[in-house]
């Protein structure tokens, strides 16, 4: 059984992925893809690395927290944790379930919620607002649905990443 | 000698910065304003001056003419710039700026108010004989009347609110059902969003290409067309991709187009920049007017860099009062080359192009050869949720089209942007396609592609969580990065905190 991931970037995307480990080489399935990548050591350049992904070659740095790829491309882990395994659920349901989850994207305080449970909402609805350095974001959903569950309450402080609700 | 002393941009955002990059370069002073979220902007930082003008809403802000005004007056400047969008086309606008004895760079009042609406476009247009797409002359003022003009014109057919703008308000239509279910809808929302429900239809284009004219007029009565920008790649009518001159046309055709342009502005007696937006076709060849811009465009930049001239200090100068300084034969001899605009949005193309809002915490930006970047945000900054989702353009330049494209798709991903999400995959992805390449496209373009870019945009945000759930595993992440040679290494941070502090000024309260 492979471990499951779940991994928030840092504009609050989440990325479930399952993962299988022979020594360098990590087989990582999300729902509907797979990425053979291989760790190869240490690459032409200071403080790079190099992984082959599906059989071809990227660069890897670290700056300021940001993983560069090859260059071009900006990544940063905002936060990591690992699924604990459930029992009979099958690895496809788990990679899959999740996507309903509206999380927060900065830290603050929620203002005002328009929204309740049973509530059927458009995608891009205004679901909250969260306060932050004195201004307000609207968090909207991500796909149209009803709303299952608000896990948070006006005047709540919320962390990054923290599931706010859940739209089915 | 510089044409005004002290100038205030009524505006926001990178264009803010690009027109008090223009002032400055003329020797005059700039005043910068700005609402609670945009106290620590980098249009703020860049101004000699800045006025607070209320709370973050624009309406009680960038749109707040009194404020802006006042402003004007506190810091005794000469002139006002409205930059695009806000207050750059409102009349009543101009006309307090003129009132309270400064210069509004931009058409007068007068000039605005004889196009109020985009049926009064049309009507100069026709005078003109600026070609205009059939349809009604005045707004519609029933369905039946609607239906029965739409069944004389043939479907599809557009149904465009009199007084909309920015792209909204715009409904193509197909069929009778869907003029039936759209009227009464769209003249709500109408109301809602401009104040009046006038809804009018004319033909759709086949196949549209959307091809903007620029004109130049000076107070005198002189006029140049600074040829086209093809402005097609769009999303619901919001232009992504802009670029200088079009794949499409011919110089007959291109140059079919200026008389009429010019007797247009004639007719009006506009001065300084207009943009004419009109449809093109490849297959019927034929240009449709759609509307008079009265400002500066967001595109203005892909006109510079063709004809090497600058439109805001050609904009700041006709303002004031001097003549057009350059014919239309001349202005023919300088074109030179092929520019690209690309415009970097906090926008999340995954979920709909909905804008995203945060802090930047990664930026680095492209330079080197052919390479424009006009910026509004620097490392640090916030974007805030209540304007528009515009973070900086990017302009790249070279001798032909194919050569521009490749500079662009170096200069992309040279341009790497963290803390919020933007379109620079997206813009990867186009300068990579064989339509785009090809330069075959309508303003269909995005709605076509977009189950195909989807799919790879989102392979390549996974491949990169991937990447990073390895790199993270490895310890690449927690690694400390040495200093580069020469220095002492990474200290204790809580040793450079005391340092820094012991370094930096004391303030006594």
């Amino acid at each position: 059984m492979p471990k499951v991931y779940r991994l928030y970037n840092d504009v609050g995307d989440l990325f479930t992925l399952a993962v299988e480990t022979k020594g360098d080489k990590y087989e990582i399935k999300t729902e509907n893809n797979t990425y053979e990548v291989e760790f190869k050591g240490r690459g032409t350049k200071e403080w790079e690395s190099v992984v082959m992904v599906n059989g071809r070659p990227r660069r890897v740095e670290v700056d300021q927290g940001y993983l560069i790829i090859d260059g071009s491309e900006v990544f940063r882990i905002d936060r990591l944790s690992e699924e604990a395994p459930k029992e009979g659920a099958a690895l496809e349901e788990l990679l899959k379930g999740k996507e309903g989850e509206v999380v927060s994207p900065l830290q603050g305080r929620v203002v005002q919620i328009r929204v309740k449970e049973g509530d059927a909402v458009n995608k891009g609805q205004p679901l909250l607002s969260i306060e932050a350095m004195k201004s307000e974001t609207v968090i909207s959903a991500p796909k149209a649905g009803i709303v299952k569950k608000v896990n948070v309450k006006p005047g709540q402080g919320v962390r990054k990443g923290d599931v706010l609700l859940i739209i089915e | 000698m510089p044409p005004f002393g002290k100038v205030l941009v009524a505006n926001r955002g990178e264009i803010a910065v690009r027109v008090m990059k223009a002032m400055k370069e003329m020797g005059m002073k700039t005043v910068a304003v700005y609402s609670e979220a945009d106290k620590y902007a980098l249009h703020v930082k860049y101004a000699d001056e800045a006025y607070y003008i209320g709370p973050a809403p624009a309406i009680q802000s960038y749109l707040n003419i009194d404020a802006i005004v006042d402003a004007a007056l506190k810091a005794h400047a000469d002139a006002v710039h409205p930059g695009y969008g806000f207050l750059s086309e409102n009349a009543d606008f101009a006309e307090a700026v003129e009132k309270a004895g400064l210069t509004f760079i931009g058409p007068s009042a007068e000039v605005m108010n004889k196009i109020k609406s985009k049926l009064d476009g049309k009507r100069y247009a026709k005078m003109a004989g600026v070609p205009i797409s059939p349809g009604s002359d005045a707004p519609v003022e029933s369905l039946d009347e609607a239906l029965k003009l739409a069944e004389r014109i043939g479907y599809p057919i557009m149904v465009k609110a009199a007084f909309g703008g920015g792209g909204t308000g715009i409904t193509k239509v197909n069929s009778p059902e869907e003029l039936k279910e759209v009227w009464e809808r769209n003249k709500r929302l109408a109301q809602q969003a401009f104040g009046k429900s006038d809804l009018y239809i004319e033909k759709a284009a086949v196949e549209p290409r959307h091809i903007e004219f620029q004109l130049i007029g000076d107070r005198y009565g002189s006029y140049v067309v600074a040829w086209e920008r093809e402005c097609t790649i769009q999303r619901r009518n919001q232009k992504l991709i802009e670029e200088a001159p079009s794949v499409a046309l011919s110089m007959e055709e291109r140059r079919s187009m200026f008389e009429p342009i010019i007797k247009f502005g004639q007719l009006m007696g506009y001065f300084t920049l207009g943009t004419f937006e009109t449809v093109f076709s490849d297959k019927t060849r034929e240009f449709y007017f759609l509307e008079l811009n009265k400002r500066l465009q967001v595109e203005h930049t892909v006109t510079e860099l063709i004809f090497r001239i600058d439109l805001v200090k050609l904009q700041t100068r006709l303002a004031a009062g001097e003549h057009l300084p350059f014919t239309q034969e001349e202005l023919d001899k300088r074109y030179r080359g092929h520019a690209i605009q690309y415009r970097i949005n906090a926008e999340d193309p995954l979920n709909n192009f909905t804008g995203s809002s945060g802090f930047v915490t990664y930026y680095r930006e492209p330079s080197g050869p052919g390479v424009r970047v006009d910026t509004g945000y620097v490392e640090g900054n916030w974007v805030p949720p209540y304007y528009d989702s515009l973070i900086a353009k990017l302009i790249v330049y070279a001798e032909n089209r194919a050569e521009a494209i490749r500079v662009g798709l170096r200069a992309l991903n040279d341009y790497k942007i963290g803390g919020v999400k933007t379109i620079i995959d997206l813009h990867k992805w186009i300068s990579m396609d064989e339509d785009f390449q090809k330069g075959k496209f309508t303003t269909a373009y995005i709605a076509e592609k977009t189950p195909q870019f989807l799919r790879d945009l989102k392979r390549w945000e996974e491949e990169r969580a991937a990447i990073a759930l390895v790199a993270y595993n490895k310890g690449l992440l927690k690694r400390k990065v040495e200093a580069q040679a020469g220095g002492k290494g990474v200290e204790n941070a809580w040793k450079t905190q005391g340092k820094l502090m012991q370094m930096a000024p004391r303030v006594m309260w």
